[in-house]
């Protein structure tokens, strides 16, 4: 058999595992348009404020380490196009058909351009290279004041690099609240004030309009009018899926369209992490989970069909926890879904726990200041969404109590769930 | 690589503790530290359809086939130990970023004030060198027992063990 991983990402990198311990002596051949190990885009912000070290960023160890584990041919080239009919690769140096190709490009940070914003002031944070870039900027100290767009799960990661530099720092983002893709508008209004009483500068319901200079100063003006100095601007307004390489033939939402063994519409032709678009457990439909552990699964399950061994993925949830400025912050499933609401602790005052509940499920749920109850919390919830009974069972109970819920907060959910109160 | 796991016969644990005081001696555990132990008792009075229920319960890492922990750090701090297949964990690059406590369907890891991941690692290195884990050796009962799962003599029967019963709970874990 012939293989081709397109892009060496994780995703790249599982599915690379699971076809070599399952066909030993196939051909596998990588491209990357990187000359680095795969690298975890989240550990970027830990690299730039110091708190790993520049090889903390690959968590697989170095390309070399990799090859002698799990051999394959390396070709340092970007992939151009992905012919479907061929079954082949494309690069600058050629074309090369195979038996089977995963695509698993990953994706790119994205922000539309800003007026006046000059390059050498503009950061995105995705890359290695965004992480050097800004880390060494920050080495120069002459970033006084610095404005991040964005208030998402990256923005505040890149809020955080700069307030621990000590520069006076505004998060901006066009949404009323902050975390408005995970959290509910309550929750929302307390990590607001914690991040607040930190020094933080937060404006809500707007963005960066254009950018002008008065005396040397670089002044954001924003679309309410209002003028702010800044010396850089971190643009974490979203991401964009890399599908450039897929020709018409193969289905394409938002990402690559796989089913649940993560084969495109083009038999042989398989797609992983955060590129595609997989099932959504909660709706049924497919949807970008552009989720870490989510692009391991997924590129596990591709590796093992390719090499023949059937293997299914049955989706997922969205789901993030962000631990940031000594706060836990976790949120699950669709915060848009209105429901009936559970709650246990107050908020901002230790764990605190925010159900919604909806047709005997959990459609959403947010949790502050506590993780140890989110690994059950979120296994009930795929349960239920799995055709579960949704009885927790006691070794969840258990540990759920110990970690501080009420067994009569547990009743009352499991009641709920049922129906029956 | 062998395949072991620490599995509790629910049937004959008594909450007697023997098992966590033994694993914080062998582990050096500080309570002062506000960590959790890394094995934890419980003694739990429920009602089921009427009937007052009581269950003990002693648990720590079930050291799950496929650890959704090990799918969850970024880092890759967890890993199977090749010689005995216990998850066990290197935190170097560990960024106390939770990912694997929200991973753990058994609300395992646990968090100290250098914010850094610890759990139980199944004794590992005693079971390289032949002996039983800490918490194993000491149960009076016989509850909690090491089990080579590519053995199907040494499993504990299905209704009575912990990870048996738990499999199903396991499957749903993305
Ligand atoms: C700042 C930040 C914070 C994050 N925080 C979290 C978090 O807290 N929790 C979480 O679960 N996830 C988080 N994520 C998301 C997580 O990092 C991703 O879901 C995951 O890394 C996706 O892996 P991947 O392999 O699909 O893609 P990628 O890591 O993007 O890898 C794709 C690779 O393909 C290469 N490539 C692209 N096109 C081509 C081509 N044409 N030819 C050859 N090579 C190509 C790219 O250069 C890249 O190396 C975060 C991401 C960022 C940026
Ligand atoms: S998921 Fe939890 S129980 Fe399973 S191996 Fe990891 S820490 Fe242990
Ligand atoms: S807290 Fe540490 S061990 Fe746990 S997932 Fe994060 S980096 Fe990995
Ligand atoms: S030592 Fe044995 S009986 Fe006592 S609590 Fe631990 S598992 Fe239960």
């Amino acid at each position: 058999m012939k293989y081709a991983i397109v892009g060496f990402g994780t995703a790249g990198y599982h599915a690379l595992k699971a076809i070599r311990t399952q066909d030993p002596k196939g051909e596998i051949d990588v491209y990357t348009n990187t000359s680095m190990p795969p690298y975890n885009p989240m550990l970027t912000t830990y690299y730039a404020v110091g708190k790993l070290e520049y090889e903390g960023m690959f968590p697989f160890g170095s390309l070399e380490s990799i090859q002698k584990e799990f051999p394959f041919e390396l070709h340092q080239e970007e992939a151009i196009k992905v012919h479907s009919e061929e079954h082949s690769v494309e690069t600058a140096n050629g074309q090369k058909e195979y038996d089977r190709i995963l695509i698993a490009t990953g994706a790119r940070a994205f922000a539309p351009p800003v007026k006046g914003l000059k390059p050498e002031n503009a950061y995105l944070m995705r890359t290695v290279e965004d992480a050097q870039r800004l880390k060494e900027r920050l080495q120069q100290g002459d970033v006084k004041n610095a404005i991040v767009v964005g208030a998402s799960m990256v923005g505040i990661k890149v809020v955080e690099v700069l307030q621990k530099q000590g520069i006076n720092t505004w998060l901006l983002d066009l949404a009323p609240y902050i975390f408005p893709l995970a959290a509910y508008p309550q929750v929302a209004q307390v990590i607001q004030e914690r991040v607040e009483q930190q020094g933080v500068h937060l404006k809500f319901s707007v963005t960066i309009d254009h950018m002008e200079e008065e005396d040397g100063q670089q002044i954001a003006v924003l679309t309410d009018g209002s003028r702010i100095p800044t010396d850089i601007v971190g643009l974490c307004i979203g991401t964009r899926t890399n599908t450039q390489v897929v020709d018409e033939k193969i289905a394409l939402g938002k990402g690559i369209i796989v089913d649940q063994h993560m084969q495109t519409n083009v038999p042989g032709i398989y797609a992983a992490g955060d590129c595609c678009e997989g099932n959504n457990l909660e709706n049924g439909q497919t949807q970008l989970i552009g989720l870490w552990a989510n692009a391991n699964r997924q590129g596990t399950t591709a590796g093992n069909n390719m090499a023949g061994q059937e293997m299914v993925y049955e989706g997922n949830i969205l789901h993030n926890i962000t631990r940031f400025m000594e706060m836990d912050f976790i949120g699950f499933g669709d915060n848009r879904i209105e429901g009936e609401v559970l709650e246990y602790g107050t908020l901002g005052k230790g764990m605190y726990i925010r159900l919604v509940l909806k047709d005997h499920r959990i459609a959403g749920a947010n949790i502050l200041d506590n993780c140890s109850i989110s690994g059950i919390v979120k296994n009930y919830m795929l349960r239920l969404f799995g055709g579960d009974t949704g009885k927790l069972p006691v070794y969840q109970r258990a540990a759920l109590e110990s970690a501080g819920l009420s067994s009569a907060f547990l009743d009352e959910l499991e009641g709920k769930i049922h129906g029956c109160h | 690589m062998k395949r072991y796991v620490i599995d509790l016969d629910m049937s004959k644990c008594v909450s007697c503790g023997a098992c966590t005081v033994a694993c914080m001696d062998q582990n050096d555990f500080v309570v002062q530290d506000g960590r959790r132990p890394r094995r934890n008792i419980f003694d739990m009075e429920q009602l089921e359809d009427g009937k007052v229920c009581f269950h003990h319960l002693s648990l720590g890492c079930m050291h799950c086939t496929d650890a959704p922990c090990i799918v969850g750090c970024p880092s890759a701090c967890l890993s199977k130990d090749p010689e005995t297949g216990m998850t066990i964990y290197d935190t170097t690059n560990c960024i106390g970023c939770h990912s694997c406590a929200m991973a753990c369907p058994y609300g395992v890891p646990a968090f100290g004030a250098d914010g850094k991941m610890t759990k139980c690692d199944g004794c590992y290195l005693r079971i390289q060198h032949g002996m039983l884990p800490a918490c194993v050796k000491a149960c009076p009962f016989g509850a909690l027992q090491l089990v080579d799962l590519d053995d199907p003599q040494q499993a504990i029967p299905a209704q009575h063990s912990l990870r048996q019963s738990s499999l199903e709970l396991l499957k749903a874990q993305v």
